[in-house]
């Protein structure tokens, strides 16, 4: 997986090439938005990392730029910015996701691995949550032994739901909305029962995280 | 004000009387002098000379009677000859010396019998021999008419007076009516509104008052908003080298996993943690400071996804202390600035977790009571004693039960949020069995202004 990050402050590109490349990841820096269309050219890049600030043309118009340009490249903004309006136009210009300085090496690595496996899911059709595998053409879980998992069809609907906003609280009417058909009329206690069934199922794989009056996260072990 | 006026004015009344008093006191005196004169006249004119020689005055000791008209009154005579015999009446009343330029006529006021009286002296001649007519009064009645002369002109003064100061009194009641809407328009504005005073309905009189007053508020904003400009400036400045010192101490601590130097390096980590939290209080504090360019970023703001969202981003740090954090939510929004309203939240929250112990819960809620919006965390923790509960929303205040960590900034965020939305931020007892409550109440809805342009009601 390679990284382009472009950032001006030294100390902190620094930073992010070596906490991102501990993680495994191949980074590669450059300090303006000018040079970026010639590194993608030579290289094929699974993410940029593009800080708001830059000297020169901007993040804003960088992202503007490769967006216009056909571009679809998952864009995680880094700014030390944080008023709502910022980050509402860098996510209208089409950036993925936002961070605001300062924030803490193993969030960024977090936001980084949600945005790639966002990406990689739509194209392979598959999400991958810790030890579970999750086929999403398929319509099918798979646990670390590589046995599929006996679902019922709300049960994979639930599971569905919450991988594709894993790390995430997903609401019980988000859920309900998720696998109740035109005709039914599923209970909030119905979901309950749903829920700790698939719970049970995905033991050893993953857990469901119940969040009092708000709803379920799905989480790795 | 009345008392101003009230001093001078009675000095005013007391002048006009003597003035007055001054002016009638000859024309009166004058009149009864005349009337004295005329007695005198009368009983010359009753002189008469007896076939022997001898001098006749019919009217002896009694006056005339028209000359007597009161009691109180004591009329006198005297007729006597240029060298001082008396031929009738009262035989020891004073005479009046003569002055040169006299018709024949002179007056003096003289003491007679220990009472002051007022004499006439007409000088004639009776048969070839000069007689002097001398005629006295005690002036009672011209002292009592020029008494009543000085009453009824007091009276009169007294009452234009009382008309003068009364027409006074509502003309500059008229006139400060105008001053009197302006201060209403100053009081009626929430304490932080800097925004210019309206001209609209100002009269010229105080239009200069109120334009001074404005070119005050403008650069008082001016400033104000330079102040907050800078603050937002320098914690964005500080945030990028934070950042990387953060980062870098993460990986320095991630290489040297294991060796004795790691403790120090989460100590200094710690400290950069400290450092960003601090800088980003500060911003936050800056931005809630309700100002002018506040009211546009004014919406409608639903409390339960807020909430949510507020929740999902402590989430991991409250699972990390093994705490129950949860929502009990109705739907409800209010009209307010969401990020403002976010950092609130997030504040409360993270007050929330530094207090609650290990295996604690912490509860957020939002709706209705009574039809005004609410947001309220309520925690597990020790609580606030009532003594504190003022003191803990002042800035930089560390209570006897804070950790160090915080920068006691936390909850004048809070305070100052709930302001700038026109709400009330309370400190209560939690609904459990201990811990703190903490609770803002919005103004009713239906009340779309921006709470800068619109009377904050004090309770």
């Amino acid at each position: 997986m390679r990284i382009l990050l472009v950032e001006d402050d030294s100390l902190v590109a620094d930073a992010i090439v070596r906490g991102l490349s501990a993680e495994g990841y191949a980074v590669d820096r450059t300090a303006a938005a000018e040079p970026v269309s010639g590194l993608m050219e030579g290289t094929h890049y699974d993410l940029a990392i593009i800080d708001l600030g830059l000297p020169g043309e901007d993040g804003f118009a960088l992202v503007r730029r490769l967006r216009r340009n056909g571009n679809a490249l998952p864009l995680l903004i880094v700014t030390a910015r944080d008023g709502l309006n910022d980050r509402v136009s860098a996510l209208d210009l089409g950036a993925d996701d936002y961070l605001v300085k300062p924030f803490a090496l193993p969030e960024l690595a977090a936001r980084c691995r949600a945005l790639i496996r966002r990406a990689s899911a739509a194209t392979s059709n598959e999400l991958t949550i810790g030890q579970l595998r999750i086929d999403l053409a398929g319509r099918r879980a798979l646990n670390p032994a590589g046995q599929v998992l006996e679902l019922t069809r709300r049960e994979w609907s639930i599971l569905e739901c919450l991988a594709h906003h894993s790390g995430r609280v997903v609401s019980k009417e988000r859920l309900i909305q998720a696998i109740a058909g035109w005709d039914e009329d599923i209970s909030s206690n119905a979901i309950e029962v749903h829920v700790s069934r698939l719970r049970g199922k995905l033991e050893g794989a993953a857990t469901v995280r119940g969040i009092r009056g708000l709803g379920y996260r799905l989480e790795d072990i | 004000m009345l008392s101003y006026l009230l001093a001078p004015l009675s000095l005013l009344l007391v002048i006009g009387v003597a003035i007055d008093h001054q002016v009638i006191v000859n024309p009166i005196y004058s009149a009864f002098d005349r009337s004295l004169s005329r007695a005198a006249l009368a009983i010359a004119a009753h002189i008469r000379r007896t076939p022997d020689g001898q001098l006749d005055i019919p009217v002896p000791d009694r006056p005339l009677a028209p000359l007597r008209s009161n009691a109180h009154e004591q009329f006198f005579y005297r007729v006597s000859t240029l060298d001082g015999r008396t031929v009738a009446g009262t035989a020891d009343l004073p005479l009046v010396a003569a002055e040169k330029n006299s018709k024949g006529l002179d007056y003096a006021d003289v003491t007679y019998r220990g009472t002051a009286l007022r004499l006439v002296s007409y000088r004639t001649t009776e048969a070839g021999e000069p007689l002097v007519v001398t005629a006295g009064e005690i002036p009672f009645r011209r002292d009592r008419a020029l008494h009543r002369m000085d009453v009824s002109f007091g009276i009169n003064n007294s009452i234009q007076m009382l008309l003068m100061l009364s027409t006074a009194l509502l003309g500059i009641n008229i006139a400060l009516r105008p001053l009197r809407r302006l201060r209403e328009q100053i009081v009626g504005r929430a304490p932080q509104a800097l925004s210019p005073l309206s001209t609209a309905q100002v009269p010229a009189e105080v239009r200069p008052l109120v334009d001074s007053l404005n070119t005050l508020l403008v650069s008082v904003r001016d400033s104000s908003l330079a102040q907050q400009h800078f603050l937002a400036n320098a914690a964005h400045q500080l945030r990028t080298p934070l950042t990387g010192l953060k980062a870098q101490l993460e990986v320095l601590g991630q290489e040297a996993s294991g060796s004795p130097l790691q403790a120090r390096i989460t100590q200094l980590h710690s400290g950069i943690d400290r450092l960003a939290h601090t800088a980003n209080q500060l911003l936050a504090l800056a931005r809630a400071e309700p100002s002018a360019h506040l009211a546009s970023h004014f919406t409608r703001v639903e409390l339960h996804p807020l909430i949510a969202e507020v929740i999902s981003s402590s989430l991991d740090r409250a699972l990390q202390r093994d705490i129950d954090l949860g929502a009990e939510c109705q739907p409800v929004q209010v009209h307010g600035v969401y990020w403002l309203l976010r950092e609130t939240l997030l504040n409360l929250l993270d007050n929330a977790i530094r207090h609650t112990p290990v295996g604690g819960q912490i509860t957020l809620r939002c709706g209705t009571e009574a039809g005004q919006p609410f947001l309220e965390v309520d925690d597990s923790g020790p609580g606030i004693p009532l003594a504190e509960r003022e003191r803990v929303r002042e800035r930089f205040y560390h209570g006897a039960g804070s950790d160090g960590d915080s920068c006691g900034l936390g909850l004048s965020i809070v305070d100052e949020a709930a302001r700038a939305h026109g709400a009330h931020f309370s400190i209560l007892d939690s609904h459990g069995r201990h811990g703190a409550r903490m609770r803002i109440d919005f103004p009713l809805p239906g009340d779309d202004t921006p709470p800068a342009a619109r009377p904050v009601v004090k309770n």
